[in-house]
């Protein structure tokens, strides 16, 4: 029926805003994909440059222009009509220019001779590894042709933020950025996020300083899941994971929430979700150890990207956090953490190696005074 | 880059405000006003990795005024932008343009009333824009971090810059006058030969609709389509919109716009000229319009636990500063004569 035209038929296929610049509604993201490919030729998102002239033939046939109307709109449209200075005189584009109009570029002026009229400039760590990673891979291209992100192929911006026991900025910065394909499933994913606390050593080990622990925590306690849209999603890959959601679902069953269900992990590609963009979502491990997650982007793959696969998933962004040094030397990160010392000065106290070794043991190797030693993985440990 | 936000948009209105008054659509005189403004400068000065996060930011700024709501003249001045900004971004490689795929129709509707109207270099630019792959087709047209805000700060959109309201016209159009017609054809239809059977045929209780509805509703759109072009003529000296296309606007153009003047008049529900002297009906209950929580309502905040403490308690002296200031692991291991009490201060530049 023609009237059905008036009201915009709801293509749940087409994100749309659920609250305006904070998130959308759920939308699928394979069908996404698809809907973005029939719309466009595959020119259009090709990784091939295509010929300018064939371009410039086309246009002209299209429109039915003769080919002096086609050589002026050429130079009308060139890049040379924007040029704001004259050709040969090559402006210092690092400097603001001298008496601006706009009025980014006056404010921007007064950054600079704030900074010029500073004696030391304080040298800004985040500044200076901003976009290092970055730097690193983009535009990289593969070797091999298999090894290529196909064109089409949807690539999905995800920001991994602080478990909720960090004090500052846990809730705006994220820890880290990883940039996924479509193709990637969600156990590929888990992978990719580094927290410390996959690194924690459990046992007191004052009496035996130096047996390797045999374990770490990301070892022992395999289990996690992510929790999109009321699915649970089960790390399921090894005999030692639990499947640690049942509890929640029981749980919400028996208080009237909606039922939520359950699926593996290592066999949701990230192209089968449904999800909502800008919205947070929850990745659990090591049992509480939780983290927020949030798909920032969905897009398609683009020339300038990193096309080589091998390289995803892949680490845009990295929050940098400052070590805590030993107690004794301030130079060294802190290796092991003692509660109950007297030779301590705080309770509890870290202690880099060395100064570990040289105060609580003798030369034998002999236990000195009472005391409780626990390794320690510092915050930072990713930096 | 949030504290540039407001002075780049303000930039990029001044350029297109000079574009609207020239009245002209051609790229030619764009690129005089944006040699003028010196505009290139705008990338200068910016340090290292603020390159690309500037790009990012003035592209999005100005792939607002690409899209609807605004008039075709604004448009075109926004494609204009975009690609000049595109040019001369220094971010190398480039950072490209975000089109949301939500608004992937608007952009073709907006290329076929370029090309029926014979505007070659807004074409051209398009396609070029298309060849140079200088767009990213994404779900959203910025990025989205769950940012949300308490105060949603509702920037007053320019309303010279807004296109002409023509929702009566694209709600009753062509085809929804014929199909009126037909039914209303079929419904006479049936009422005759059901009553010719009976002899109530003159019955006034079987005569329950309007007789001539379908003229009738023509005809009123029709004089406000005129009234609007009365009015529109007194305030300007020449239409800048495109003609032929405001009449016959398919309806999800006319869905998006009313959605996004919704949003931009904050809950107000848009409201066309010719009702502005009514009281403009703040409307709650609409979806579209409900973007943040508790909009327009101030919290009463209570003070922080620190604010009261340092009110209530009083300690004197030496342990007051003590207390405040934070300790110092290092100080257990430094000698008392290469302490510095004196904290290091740096001037902090405030972005205005």
């Amino acid at each position: 029926m023609a009237a059905s035209e008036q009201t915009t038929d709801a293509n749940t296929n087409v994100p749309e805003y659920e609250y305006p610049d904070v998130n959308t509604k759920p939308f699928h993201i394979g069908s996404f994909k698809k809907e973005w490919l029939s719309r466009l030729k595959p020119s259009d998102y090709s990784y091939e440059e295509a010929d300018e002239d064939a371009f410039h033939a086309n246009f002209a046939r299209e429109m039915g222009v003769s080919a002096e109307t086609m050589a002026e709109l050429k130079a009308v449209c060139s890049v040379d009509s924007l040029r704001c200075h004259p050709e040969d005189q090559q402006p210092d584009t690092e400097v603001v220019p001298s008496d601006p109009t706009l009025r980014t570029l006056v404010q921007r002026k007064e950054r600079q001779d704030h900074r010029a009229s500073l004696k030391k400039i304080k040298k800004n760590r985040h500044d200076l590894y901003a976009d290092e990673l970055e730097r690193l891979t983009i535009g990289r291209k593969p070797e091999t042709v298999t090894d290529m992100v196909p064109e089409g192929e949807i690539i999905l911006t995800i920001n991994v933020y602080y478990p909720a026991v960090f004090d500052k900025f846990n809730y705006i910065r994220p820890h880290m950025t990883l940039l996924m394909t479509g193709s990637h499933s969600l156990a590929e994913l888990r992978d990719a996020v580094c927290c410390v606390s996959d690194l924690q050593v459990c046992g007191e080990f004052s009496n035996t300083p130096d047996v390797a622990p045999e374990f770490i925590s990301k070892d022992h306690y395999k289990s996690a899941f992510f929790f999109f849209e009321g699915v649970f999603y089960n790390d399921m890959r090894f005999p030692e994971c639990q499947d640690i959601s049942s509890t929640t679902i029981e749980w919400a069953k028996s208080h009237n929430f909606p039922s939520y269900s359950q699926a593996k992990m290592e066999d949701t590609l990230l192209e089968d979700l449904k999800v909502k963009v800008g919205f947070p979502y929850l990745y659990c491990h090591q049992g509480d150890c939780e983290h927020l997650v949030i798909i920032t982007d969905v897009r398609l793959a683009h020339k300038n990207d990193c096309l080589d696969k091998n390289l995803y998933p892949l680490l845009t962004h990295k929050h940098r956090v400052l070590t805590q040094k030993c107690a004794v030397c301030h130079v060294f990160i802190g290796r092991w953490y003692t509660t109950n010392d007297q030779f301590a000065p705080s309770d509890p106290c870290l202690f880099c190696d060395k100064c570990f070794r040289m105060l609580h043991y003798d030369a034998q190797g002999n236990k000195l005074g009472e005391f409780l030693a626990y390794p320690y993985v510092d915050r930072g440990a990713f930096n | 880059m949030d504290f540039c936000g407001k002075q780049v948009k303000a930039d990029c209105e001044q350029l297109l405000k000079r574009f609207q008054r020239t009245q002209s659509v051609r790229f030619e005189i764009f690129a005089r006003i944006w040699r003028e403004m010196k505009f290139s400068q705008i990338f200068y000065g910016t340090v290292n990795h603020e390159k690309r996060k500037f790009s990012r930011l003035i592209l999005d700024v100005a792939s607002v005024f690409f899209l609807p709501p605004f008039s075709f003249q604004i448009r075109v001045g926004g494609l204009y932008l975009l690609y000049s900004l595109y040019q001369c971004q220094n971010a190398s490689p480039s950072e490209q343009i975000r089109l949301a795929l939500k608004d992937w129709a608007d952009v073709k509707m907006f290329e076929k009333d370029a090309i029926v109207a014979q505007h070659f270099d807004v074409v051209y630019i398009l396609q070029q824009l298309m060849f140079c792959k200088a767009f990213h087709f994404t779900a959203t047209p910025s990025l989205l971090t769950y940012n949300k805000k308490r105060k949603v700060e509702r920037s007053p959109m320019h309303e010279d810059f807004m296109e002409r309201v023509s929702r009566p016209q694209e709600l009753v159009n062509i085809e929804l006058l014929e199909e009126m017609d037909n039914i209303h054809q079929h419904y006479e239809n049936l009422k005759a030969s059901t009553l010719s059977l009976t002899s109530a045929q003159q019955d006034p209780s079987v005569s329950l609709i309007r007789k001539n509805l379908v003229p009738q509703l023509r005809n009123t759109v029709v004089d406000f389509y005129n009234w609007q072009k009365r009015k529109d003529s007194v305030d300007e000296e020449e239409d800048s919109s495109e003609g032929p296309s405001s009449q016959q606007e398919c309806s999800k153009r006319a869905g998006l716009l009313a959605s996004i003047k919704s949003k931009a008049y904050g809950q107000a529900a848009e409201v066309s000229k010719s009702r502005r002297h009514r009281q403009v009906e703040v409307d709650f209950t609409s979806n579209e319009a409900r973007s943040a929580p508790t909009l327009g309502r101030s919290r009463i905040t209570k003070p922080s636990l620190k604010a009261r403490t340092s009110e209530n308690l009083h300690i004197s002296g030496d342990l007051w500063t003590e207390a405040m200031t934070t300790t110092k692991i290092s100080r257990l291991a430094q000698l008392e004569s290469a302490r510095d009490d004196k904290p290091k201060q740096y001037k902090k530049f405030k972005w205005s």
